[in-house]
């Protein structure tokens, strides 16, 4: 017992250098900043924020939208000023608190875009909001905002490595399942429009090839943490890393997170490392030791950010198994598979088709789903269970007390409530696309929210 | 040696080396070795260069055809005009779907084949003497289904067409603009071609790294997305679906008019030949010879595509097949058609959306090619 509560100090309250989150704030500034600036010049804040007409939000966030254009180009502008201030360290803890608020703003304007690297930024810049990254190396140093510290509780660095843990980890539970394991699927699939890959190409249409990528992936994700974390093994997890990163974003048309992974492992590194790193910056601050200030340092009492961030991690452990409350195939009702660290899961593709039916009359009219949706939402939303019923609803608002002219002079009344259905189609793993959904349940009848939703078809292998 | 082990081999007509003596599978069957490079390079040098210069030089005859018949209208230069027109409009059916690259670029589909056909606009153009064919609202009065209009005017006799164009010297002059107008477009696409075929072959949006995945840009992304995009939309939705009223509200009444070719009631042809030539390059057919090159069917069963345990080469060939033999059953004016024989069409269309997750779901995810026309990150 005394062993524990002695590790558990050691990782917690004991004092520690500052270089690696000092090194950690201005390299992860630097990514948000690029990063957000080559979202912006690819075009796609108009793509995916002002072409759409309709929005997938998250329930609970509905209220939340793109609102206009400078509304939407401002909050990107908003990004790359406060990244720019967390690298420099001016201003830092607003701006930690800012970015994650606007940046998590955005992400949940559309379901479509999730994505598991942006999910990974939102909880990284939240805990960015609560560590002294700025006591150090920063303008707010320089302008006497705060004062310079070299000596941090451990916590504040280890709570970095814990996150990175947690995100390989679940991505490694999450790839032991039958078709990553036993068909190497995806990957088997995958690998085989990589023959004109450079060097290995060839190799990749070897039947093994998807196998020896499946189980070393697996075990990557699932060992790499612990490899980081052993003084001995380090470095060379960290090739590892690097290796795997640079191997996936060569394949797979992944942006930058292989960046943000390749830099955010810096942090496992020994203070020595960071010490050099940051001597580049300036020599002059590195020339005498400080060990004496751990000594002058005061513990602080900090409890309800502890709390805070304690219930957080419990959250994060809990979230990615919650799938397990749902019947049914996870990759095929994809109910609780969001914010789980499943990353190059799938092969799915779905194609949808609502109907929108006259009240007491056996006809029915078919929606053309391009009018609403942009050819991503509509791809996303086909596979979806969650958007499927989302769309049915925005549509049963749309026609909602309506009148229909028919060309041959009908006039149609929709009345209050109605009746939307949809006919899906959806491959799984290449196996053929099979019926996904009810095809006579009136979707518009169906509450959103986290309730197994029975009108999925069962899976047939 | 047993005498039963002789029938013994390979007995997939797709392999190379099969045996027609065969009875049985001996799991021996040996496949022609697939290289996306090959594919590229017989899809762009044996169809889509040869379609898209049979099509230039197609417009090339139909725009002296057009000189001819303004010089002297009469009805020999009309009947030939006309035919001209429609060898062109079957022509144009081969290479509608290349929607990428040059073509995608200035728009051809919009530019040379919208309809319905604006016959106000065309008719007040031609009384004011005034239109500008490169400007976009011109796209439905000017193009193929113009000539259509405008070579079979309804309530016209051959001899008062012939009359009309005799007396109204901006009609003729219209019509000479408009077979111009392909011109210039088709010259500018097959030029383009000729000159960066092989950055199409070579990939021209092959990433940083010197190798494409099929991802969004790749010359297979485009030549997919292009595929699927016209057949769901322009030949499903535009050719059958739209005027025989499945888009049409809760009534579903029809909408004849909305037909392809309307008033030369030469639809069916189209939308036939549209829908083989669509089989032919999915099977890596040579356009001139038509021998079986390396295509979608070879890449599909590369990577072992298969829908209800068959290969879904197979199901796709088959179902384009039933949807021409329903075709089949058809006369021209489609429009007649749609009016007389309403429930037959309807299910005919059935068989044309049945192909749609085949090629949109099934194909799409067994090449391994995202059905996106924007650019994005994944994860």
């Amino acid at each position: 017992m005394m062993e524990i509560n002695k590790w558990f100090n050691h990782l917690t309250k004991n004092f520690v250098s500052i270089y690696p989150l000092v090194v950690f704030r201005i390299f992860f500034g630097i990514i948000l900043f690029t990063s957000t600036l080559r979202f912006i010049l690819k075009g796609w804040v108009y793509d995916l924020y002002l072409k759409p007409t309709y929005f997938f939000t998250y329930k609970g966030f509905d209220w939340i939208s793109p609102v206009g254009e400078n509304f939407i180009y401002g909050a990107f502008a908003l990004l790359l000023v406060f990244s720019l201030l967390i690298t420099l360290g001016l201003f830092y803890r607003i701006s930690a608190v800012m970015f994650f608020l606007v940046f998590t703003y955005i992400e949940l304007i559309d379901k479509t875009n999730y994505l598991n690297h942006y999910y990974f930024i939102s909880l990284m810049s939240f805990i960015m909001i609560f560590l002294p990254a700025n006591k150090f190396l920063s303008i707010d140093n320089l302008l006497g905002i705060t004062k310079e510290k070299r000596f941090i509780e451990a916590w504040k660095i280890n709570i970095i490595k814990l996150q990175v843990g947690v995100v390989y980890f679940f991505a490694g539970i999450a790839k032991l399942n039958y078709h990553w394991l036993i068909e190497a699927q995806p990957l088997s699939n995958w690998l085989k429009h990589q023959s004109d890959f450079p060097l290995f190409g060839n190799l990749f249409l070897n039947d093994y090839a998807a196998y020896i990528f499946s189980w070393s992936g697996a075990l990557f994700d699932l060992l790499i943490f612990f490899i980081l974390i052993n003084r001995r093994y380090r470095i060379y997890g960290y090739l590892l890393v690097v290796l795997f990163h640079i191997l996936t974003s060569i394949m797979f048309p992944i942006g930058v997170f292989p960046l943000v992974m390749i830099f955010t492992t810096l942090i496992f590194f020994s203070d020595e490392f960071h010490e050099k790193l940051l001597s580049f910056i300036n020599k002059n601050k590195f020339l005498k030791k400080y060990q004496n200030e751990i000594i002058n340092s005061k513990k602080e009492k900090n409890l309800l950010i502890k709390l805070l961030l304690t219930v957080f991690f419990i959250l994060q452990l809990i979230l990615p198994l919650r799938f397990l409350l749902y019947p049914g195939k996870l990759f095929w009702t994809e109910q609780g598979y969001r914010f789980s660290w499943r990353v190059m899961l799938i092969e799915k593709a779905g194609y949808a088709q609502f109907f929108i039916h006259e009240p007491r009359m056996n006809r029915k009219m078919l929606i053309e789903n391009q009018n609403y949706l942009t050819p991503q939402q509509e791809k996303m939303m086909a596979t979806q269970p969650d958007m499927i019923l989302q769309f049915a609803h925005f549509l049963s608002s749309e026609f909602k007390d309506s009148t229909i002219n028919e060309s041959n002079g009908e006039i149609i009344y929709l009345g209050e409530n109605p009746k939307i259905t949809a006919k899906v189609k959806v491959s799984l793993f290449n196996k053929g696309s099979k019926d996904f959904i009810n095809s006579n349940v009136n979707l518009s009848n169906i509450k959103r929210g986290l309730k197994h939703k029975e009108w999925i078809l069962k899976y047939e292998d | 040696m047993c005498i039963s082990c002789q029938k013994k081999g390979c007995t997939d007509p797709v392999a190379i080396n099969y045996s027609n003596e065969a009875e049985k599978n001996d799991n021996s069957c040996q496949y022609q070795d697939f290289d996306k490079f090959d594919l590229l390079t017989n899809l762009t040098n044996n169809y889509i260069l040869p379609s898209i210069e049979s099509y230039k030089n197609k417009v090339t005859l139909l725009n002296t055809s057009t000189d001819l018949f303004i010089l002297s209208p009469n009805i020999i230069n009309l009947n030939n005009l006309r035919s001209s027109w429609e060898e062109t409009h079957l022509n144009w059916q081969d290479i509608a779907f290349l929607d990428f690259g040059p073509s995608e670029y200035i728009l051809l589909r919009s530019q040379t084949n919208t309809y319905p056909i604006d016959t106000t606009e065309v008719n007040n153009s031609i009384l004011n003497a005034e239109w500008n064919f490169h400007n976009a609202t011109y796209n439905d009065s000017k193009g193929l289904q113009a000539l259509d209009y405008l070579l079979h005017k309804p309530g016209y006799s051959d001899l008062q067409l012939i009359n009309y164009y005799i007396s109204n010297a901006n009609a003729k002059e219209y019509l000479k603009a408009i077979t111009d107008d392909l011109m210039v477009n088709i010259n500018y696409v097959n030029n383009e071609w000729i000159n960066h075929k092989s950055n199409f072959i070579n990939d021209f949006e092959i990433n940083n790294s010197g190798f494409s995945s099929n991802s969004q840009g790749s010359s297979i992304s485009n030549i997919i997305n292009a595929l699927c995009l016209h057949y769901e939309f322009y030949v499903r939705r535009g050719k059958i679906g739209l005027p025989l009223g499945v888009f049409n509200g809760f009534s579903q009444q029809e909408l004849p008019h909305l037909v392809e070719c309307y008033y030369s009631g030469k639809s069916l042809q189209n939308t036939t030949r549209c829908i083989n030539s669509i089989r032919n390059f999915i099977n890596g057919s040579g356009y001139i010879n038509n021998d079986n090159g390396l295509g979608l069917d070879d890449y599909m069963n590369f990577v072992n595509a298969e829908y209800n345990n068959m290969q879904l080469s197979k199901v796709i060939d088959n179902q384009i097949v039933t949807i021409l033999e329903e075709l089949n059953n058809y006369n021209n004016p489609l429009s007649e058609a749609i009016m007389n024989n309403k429930d037959a069409l309807l299910n005919s269309y059935e068989e044309l959306q049945k192909l749609v997750p085949f090629i949109k779901v099934d194909m799409t995810s067994g090449l391994g090619v995202l059905i996106t026309y924007q650019d994005n990150d994944g994860d």
